[in-house]
């Protein structure tokens, strides 16, 4: 059983497919993720589950991989003890979950946007690349900056999981890549495919974080930690000036457009 | 007969619980790095305090919490103050707030007992933050009278 906390989730769900079903029992979506380099200790360190979910879930794994024998369940070991389920965030990392609220907005607007798109309308070409230089501006250069220039940096960047964020931000770098050919190209089905496509990923990406990366990152920052990281925070927020009330007023002009008000967030 | 008093001067008496086994000949080093430690007494610009984790503690904490100095004081630079029984609590608002704006401090963190007048110091310190042109994370603890830490949380 040691040796299989010490693999890849990806390879023990491909050997063990009902392994995938147990993890989705305890709320830990790995079976569906596009990467699943995460090694099965970590994966179960990162999600902090109660000691007695953590005994169960690692004593059903073990019947799935091990059936029948009598084996002793390795303890994964933990940064804190598990607290309550309940989500509190330090107040830096509070401020990156406020931001994925606007990002999520412009994700729920995406459908109703993609629905009516006429790209030889200049106004509908317009409107997707406003769109854009939100996802751009304020999702990219703004929030993801802060991640990947600062926060990640306090951990080793040879995490599977870091490596997983770093290649989801990526991906969407290439959708909106792909989206601004298409408009360039008046090609409404290229636009559609990869905006759709950017919705979906930043919705898991963001549900992640928000979920599980960031709390997990929360337990292992000291106090002095989150202070520095709320300062270097500021600091960005600062260099953007009133760029973050700007993206928020755009927006909300398109929900009430589109829906006559907020829709998610 | 119900105690009908204030919960913060009710009478307890621990000496028939367990206590803690001390390691013989092994000496406690203290983790104060500073002088003065009331707030009255305080600078808040004293250089202990520019860029600092401090820590502002009722009063009462470090009596009841056995591992004070190694679980919260080490690394801070500190502050103690009464809410129930101290006087001019306007003026410790006032220092706490040039805390964060003069000294820039990095955290503050209030450490207080778990009778309800020891929540004024957690409301004062949470004032000043607001009040203050420069925000500051601000994460609490609340400690029982027998030294167990009840909940710690970001504010």
């Amino acid at each position: 059983m040691q040796s299989f906390l010490n693999q890849s989730i990806k390879a023990v769900i491909r050997d063990y497919p009902e392994v995938g079903q147990i993890l989705d029992e305890f709320e830990i979506g790995c079976a569906p993720c596009s990467v699943g380099d995460c090694l099965l200790k970590d994966i179960v360190e990162i999600h902090n589950l109660s000691p007695e979910d953590e005994r169960l879930l690692m004593a059903r794994i073990a019947g799935v991989i091990s059936p029948g024998e009598k084996i002793e369940l390795p303890a994964v070991e933990r940064k804190k003890p598990a607290g309550p389920k309940e989500l509190k965030y330090s107040p830096p990392v509070k401020k990156l979950v406020e931001e994925h609220k606007l990002i999520k907005r412009c994700l729920a607007l995406i459908p109703r946007l993609l629905e009516y798109l006429d790209l030889q309308s200049e106004a509908d070409r317009e409107l997707v690349l406003g769109a854009v230089d939100f996802i751009r501006n304020y999702a990219d250069r703004f929030h993801h900056a802060k991640e990947e220039d600062i926060l990640f940096k306090y951990f080793d960047e040879n995490l599977d999981i870091l490596k997983v964020m770093h290649q989801e931000h990526e991906t969407g770098r290439a959708h909106v890549r792909a989206v601004l050919a298409g408009v360039e190209e008046r090609d409404s089905g290229v636009v559609r495919e990869h905006l759709d496509a950017y919705r979906e990923l930043l919705k898991e990406h963001i549900k992640k974080e928000d979920e599980i990366l960031y709390p997990w990152m929360d337990r292992s920052f000291s106090t002095s930690q989150v202070g520095e990281l709320y300062s270097r925070f500021g600091e960005v927020d600062r260099q953007f000036g009133e760029a973050p009330q700007k993206y928020g007023a755009f927006i909300q002009g398109l929900e009430e457009r589109f829906c006559g008000g907020r829709i998610a967030g | 007969m119900t105690f009908q008093g204030c919960p913060g001067s009710k009478t307890f008496d621990f000496r028939g619980e367990a206590t803690a086994e001390e390691s013989p000949g092994e000496k406690i080093k203290s983790q104060l790095k500073q002088w003065p430690v009331q707030l009255h007494l305080v600078s808040p610009t004293a250089p202990y305090y520019q860029g600092a984790d401090v820590l502002l503690a009722a009063d009462c904490v470090a009596y009841a919490l056995g591992d004070f100095h190694q679980q919260y004081l080490k690394g801070k630079a500190v502050a103690i103050a009464c809410p129930k029984l101290d006087e001019g609590q306007e003026v410790y608002l006032e220092k706490i707030k040039a805390m964060c704006e003069e000294a820039k401090i990095n955290t503050l963190t209030v450490l207080i007992m778990q009778v309800p007048c020891c929540m004024g110091l957690l409301k004062l310190a949470q004032e000043a933050v607001r009040q203050s042109s420069r925000k500051v994370p601000l994460k609490y603890a609340v400690v029982s009278l027998q030294g167990e830490i009840l909940e710690e949380e970001w504010a």
